[in-house]
């Protein structure tokens, strides 16, 4: 058995206040194990990540210096690669492509998925459960297999979405859902929210549990409508969640790319006159279609750069609308 | 169709007419209102999973004649029958000889499962460490691990292609599951889950003689079976849709895995589309049935760790 | 002992299932059938069928086992790149349509996957015995890397029994001038509804294939040989104007007749009566309109100067040889017996009217034929005797963006003369053209970067 290397904190018990009947309160210490047992958990991560991510990552830094034609050709270009998407048309319909993606996600999707999780709040646990499951399966299918399937579903005449707005608006039999320029945004969102609106209602129905009722049952009283209880006390109790959902969510809009590939096959998802085109999809284009690496981080850097500055303005914004 | 539109006008009447009846507290009302609402919801999101089922077993002459399945008295074989499976399952010639639709399954099966449990194995290990053990280095490398899941994927995905070819990897399914095998998302996972562990049990199992592997795997892994759960399901998950990096790094026709094959065949049957939604429908069905057993630990191991912030 | 398992039941189950699995995936593996010696690959059926029949007596004669596969060109042609630029395996020939080279051939010569064919091609004196034009497709940074399948000069198919009835001289039809003159004369309303019912020539509302064709008789290109996009010039210019003219104008001659079903209802109903006609299509009319037997000829491209070329050229496959081929002997001796083989060449040419590149076989029975469908005319020799006249395309790297923008131009350009006619129509064309050729020159100028080592 290993010794307990000298790193041990002992527990101590607060001294008594004077005068008055002892009270123990135990304060609880960690005690802490040393040894070469954590080394040795740690090894498998640690060795795989500095060569599968240490490694890369510096590459990632230097590969987008070079233009390369696939693996093994690269050639030192500077800068270049970086004025190329200043100016290359095609990169920014797919940078303001995904940024329209990006913003239907946050400004349409959330609110469908907070309108759910407040609808299913309301009843027992078993209907809850009922519906959640529901909803959330159609996260279960792979991006790919539903691009493949709503691929089919968006048909003229004949699919069932085309079938289903005409039975409802008297619009759209026979409407090319993707083969025209203007449709093909709204029927990529429209895929999207059939595949996350459960997902993200998942993490909102689990935030609403924390609410405090009573808060909310005091502002009722106060003499508030639904909509202020839900907008000055509920959502505030759950800031938290609506940050991580919202970051969470520019950042998988910003990495679409599987979706769009699969509902527009035949151009490699480029979509009609480019307008399915995403960031993540010029990326595939760029690097592993015409076979320039190089090129392919840069732009990834482009992307991660977009991310992070994305995430940084929201936190700022969350702790803003703390106060 | 109108028969759709005239539903909704009843039900919006239902509604109506239950709001009227009480307007100081409509509750009635807004419970009706509430279970319409959600059951539009469902069909919508259901609606297309009922349309596959439909599609797969109607055949090709009349898949657009009928929304979803013929009326029952149409039912025969000339309506409803397996020629899309029989289609699927024909082997298709390649440079690597005849590929049949098992194999495929089978690639996909294979580097699923074994990712998962890979990664279970590793990331466990890892976050018990993070969590229960104290040693130099421990604040540095947190951060580090922080700092890494703020990177996108997307990025290392060329420099790794580059290596994997470098280093004889590519078109081998252990070249693809060996760079995902430790991820820090799972590893943070695990050291939450870790952390509400008792100390004094494991301190008992030390003084018992117990070596640290053993207390790993008969103590605290037991406690935690609800993220393994989840964690199993959110990455077999993530494997088995996984499409973009297989794509790059797979090359021969008989390593393909399904999404990758999926989509292929979506361009080559691109009139006979029933043939590949066949294939969809049985690639979802793994997924689901794990969905399934495991639906109660996955949300839980899901919103773990949001709602704690 | 499933409870025992330390994380649970699920990872428990998933943990046999991916020991399993892996064992089976192993097992598999180990029980590949051995490789043929030469492998395959072409996108078109009817080329599959051809070379199946005949593949038996290679396999004999040469004691080796070849197999042929059907591939999709849109799926292949990347994973084809990624595999040879990889490394991983690929197959030993490859058929390919005209314009694909470009894709395979953009970086450094080392990292072109398929087999440099010029020295072969030279010794064995394949350019004199082909029509030389037809190499371009296949030749790269001065190197040629395919053998050429065919040819498709261009014809006109014509309404024999229509035009002989409205006194028309074919023969006298020698330039593009003359052909529009009368075509204006003809192109009229018949039953006074407002709606032309006769127009002379068909021609794709937005350009497509017949506008490069035009361009290429004109002596236009879109690239050079060194593979630079070329179309920003007078020729061009002059080829947008008189195709805008014929199928927009005040007068136009042509029509949109679309393809198959339309195109051959407007054959038979006369619609238009001059129909372009590579090699192919003229099998498609004899196959699909068995009405109209004798009644169609065919006739050699007007030109558009007096004494200029008389045809073009649209389309093509070629055959090309993997770099990484364990036997690339065998494959060229392969490749050999598929495009030089007198009963494959026959045969072709008596499934589908396409006449091979190979001089040698021109005189092969079946190519001069006199052809009953079309008024007896020797269909063969009719277009062998065009196939040197041919005009070269070269392939380009930069190919497919290219002719984007190309189409992208000739759609402003449409769009334009719609508004305006032809006011400033010149310059018009000419700010689209070089619009995109700076396009493309950027690209080039990346790819150059690559060639810089060279």
């Amino acid at each position: 058995m290993q010794p307990i290397a000298s790193g041990r904190e002992t527990s101590s018990i607060p001294p008594q206040p004077s005068g008055g009947a002892p009270v123990a309160r135990p304060r609880r210490i960690r005690q802490l194990y040393t040894g070469w047992a954590p080394y040795a958990f740690l090894s498998p991560y640690l060795a795989l990540t500095a060569v599968f991510f240490v490694y890369p990552f510096l590459n990632a830094i230097s590969l987008a210096f070079y233009q390369t034609n696939g693996p093994r050709t690269r050639v030192f270009v500077g800068l270049q690669n970086f004025q190329f998407l200043l100016t290359d048309e095609v990169f920014h319909t797919a940078l303001w492509n995904t940024t329209v993606f990006a913003c239907a996600s946050v400004f349409l999707q959330l609110p469908l998925s907070m309108g759910l999780a407040l609808l299913l709040n309301r009843g027992n646990d078993r209907i809850k459960g009922f519906f959640r499951l529901i909803l959330f399966s159609p996260n279960l299918v792979g991006q790919i297999f539903v691009g493949i399937l709503f691929g089919v579903l968006f048909t003229p005449r004949y699919g069932l979405i085309n079938r289903v707005f005409h039975a409802l608006f008297q619009w759209g039999l026979e409407e090319r859902w993707l083969d025209n320029p203007n449709l093909v945004m709204p029927a990529i969102v429209l895929t999207s929210l059939w595949i996350w609106v459960g997902f993200n209602m998942v993490y909102f129905l689990a935030a609403l549990q924390t609410v405090d009722k009573n808060l909310e049952e005091a502002a009722r009283i106060d003499g508030a409508n639904a909509w202020q209880v839900f907008w000055h006390v509920t959502l505030p109790s759950m800031r938290h969640v609506v940050v991580f959902v919202v970051i969470m969510s520019v950042i998988g809009s910003y990495q679409l790319f599987e979706l769009p590939l699969a509902l527009f096959h035949e151009n490699g998802g480029f979509g009609p006159d480019n307008s399915a085109l995403t960031v993540i999809g010029y990326l595939n284009f760029v690097a592993f279609n015409s076979g320039d690496l190089g090129l392919g981080s840069a732009v990834g850097w482009v992307v991660a750069c977009i991310i992070f500055t994305i995430s940084l303005i929201q936190i700022r914004i969350a702790r803003v609308a703390k106060e | 169709m109108n028969s759709l539109q005239i539903l909704l006008l009843v039900l919006l009447a239902i509604f109506l007419v239950l709001y009227v009846s009480s307007p100081q507290r409509p509750r009635r009302a807004f419970r009706f209102a509430r279970w319409v609402l959600l059951g539009m919801a469902s069909v919508a999101v259901l609606a297309p999973f009922v349309w596959l089922v439909a599609a797969i077993f109607k055949d090709k002459t009349v898949l657009n004649e009928y929304l979803f399945f013929p009326p029952l008295g149409h039912w025969s074989l000339e309506t409803m029958n397996l020629d899309n499976f029989v289609e699927l399952f024909r082997g298709k010639p390649s440079i690597q000889g005849t590929v049949h639709f098992w194999q495929y399954a089978l690639n996909s099966t294979v580097f699923a499962t074994v990712s998962t449990c890979t990664q279970l194995f590793f990331s466990s290990l890892a976050g018990y460490a993070l969590a229960k053990y104290d040693f130099r280095g421990k604040g540095p490398l947190m951060i580090f691990m922080l700092g890494s899941m703020m990177i996108p994927q997307v990025l290392l995905l060329a420099p790794i292609y580059e290596m994997a070819v470098d280093l004889g990897m590519v078109d081998t399914l252990w070249g693809l599951i060996l760079p995902h095998v430790v991820s820090a998302y799972g590893i943070f996972l695990f050291r939450q889950a870790c952390m509400s562990i008792p100390n004094d049990m494991l301190d008992a199992g030390r003084i018992d003689g117990a070596s640290e592997l053993r207390i790993y795997f008969a103590l605290v892994m037991p406690l935690v079976r609800p993220m393994a759960a989840a964690f199993c399901l959110v990455s077999f998950l993530g494997n088995w849709n996984a499409f973009f990096a297989p794509n790059i790094f797979l090359h021969s026709q008989d390593k393909l895995t399904l999404p990758i094959i999926l989509n292929l065949y979506v361009n080559e049957y691109s009139a006979d589309y029933g043939v590949f939604l066949a294939g969809t429908a049985l690639a979802i069905i793994p997924p689901a049935i794990l969905f399934f057993a495991l639906q109660k630990e996955f949300i839980s191991g899901l919103t773990s760790g949001s709602v704690k912030g | 002992m499933i409870e025992k398992f330390p994380y649970g039941k699920a990872p428990f189950w998933l943990f046999v299932i991916a020991i399993t699995s892996t064992l089976v995936l192993l097992a598999v593996r180990r029980e590949r059938p051995p490789r043929p010696d030469l492998v395959m690959v072409c996108f078109s059926g009817a080329h599959k069928a051809a070379y199946e029949h005949a593949l038996p007596r290679f396999e004999q004669s040469r004691g080796a086992k070849v197999q042929v596969q059907l591939a999709n060109w849109l799926s292949l042609r990347t994973r084809l790149q990624n595999a040879m630029l990889a490394g991983t395996e690929v197959p030993d020939l490859v058929e390919m349509f005209a314009g694909s080279l470009g894709f395979f051939t953009r970086g450094p010569r080392e990292d072109i996957g398929f087999l440099d064919l010029t020295e072969r091609i030279r010794a064995e004196r394949l350019e004199e015995r082909m029509v030389e034009s037809r190499f371009s497709l296949w030749t790269a940074r001065g190197r040629i890397y395919g053998i050429p399948h065919d040819v498709h000069p261009m014809m006109l198919v014509y309404r024999r029994d229509l035009v002989e009835k409205l006194g028309i001289d074919i023969d006298q039809l020698k330039t593009w001038d003359d052909f529009v003159q009368v075509g204006q004369r003809v192109t009229k309303d018949l039953d006074g509804d407002g709606i032309i019912d006769r127009y002379m020539l068909n021609l794709p509302q937005n350009g497509n294939w017949a506008l490069e064709s035009l361009l290429l008789q004109r002596g236009g290109q879109l690239f050079d040989e060194h593979g630079r996009v070329a179309f920003n010039s007078d020729e061009t210019v002059e080829v947008f104007r008189w195709y805008l003219r014929q199928t927009l104008g005040p007068q136009p001659i042509a029509h949109d007749c679309g393809w198959r079903q339309p195109l051959m209802k407007a054959v038979s109903d006369g619609l238009a009566l001059f129909f372009w006609a590579p090699d192919w299509r003229t099998y498609e009319f004899q196959d699909g309109l068995p009405l109209l037997r004798g009644k169609l000829a065919l006739m050699p491209l007007p030109a558009w100067h007096p004494g200029g070329r008389r045809t073009s050229v649209w389309g093509g496959t070629g055959l090309l040889i993997s770099k990484a081929t364990q036997r690339p002997d065998l494959a060229w001796d392969l490749a050999k017996f598929l495009y030089f083989d007198r009963e494959q060449m026959g045969r072709l040419f008596a499934d589908t009217n396409i006449i091979p590149p190979v001089k040698a076989a021109w005189n092969l029975p079946e190519l001069n034929r006199p052809n009953p469908f079309y008024s007896n005319q020797p269909l063969g020799r009719l277009y062998a005797d065009l196939a040197a006249e041919t005009p070269p395309v070269y392939s380009a790297a930069l190919d497919a963006v290219a002719h984007t923008k190309f189409d992208a131009a000739f759609s402003r350009a449409i769009e334009y003369y719609k508004d305006h006619g032809e006011q400033g129509l010149d310059q018009k064309i000419r700010s689209e053209l070089s619009y995109a050729e700076a396009y493309l020159r950027r690209m080039e100028a990346r790819a150059h970067n690559l060639l810089a080592k060279e």
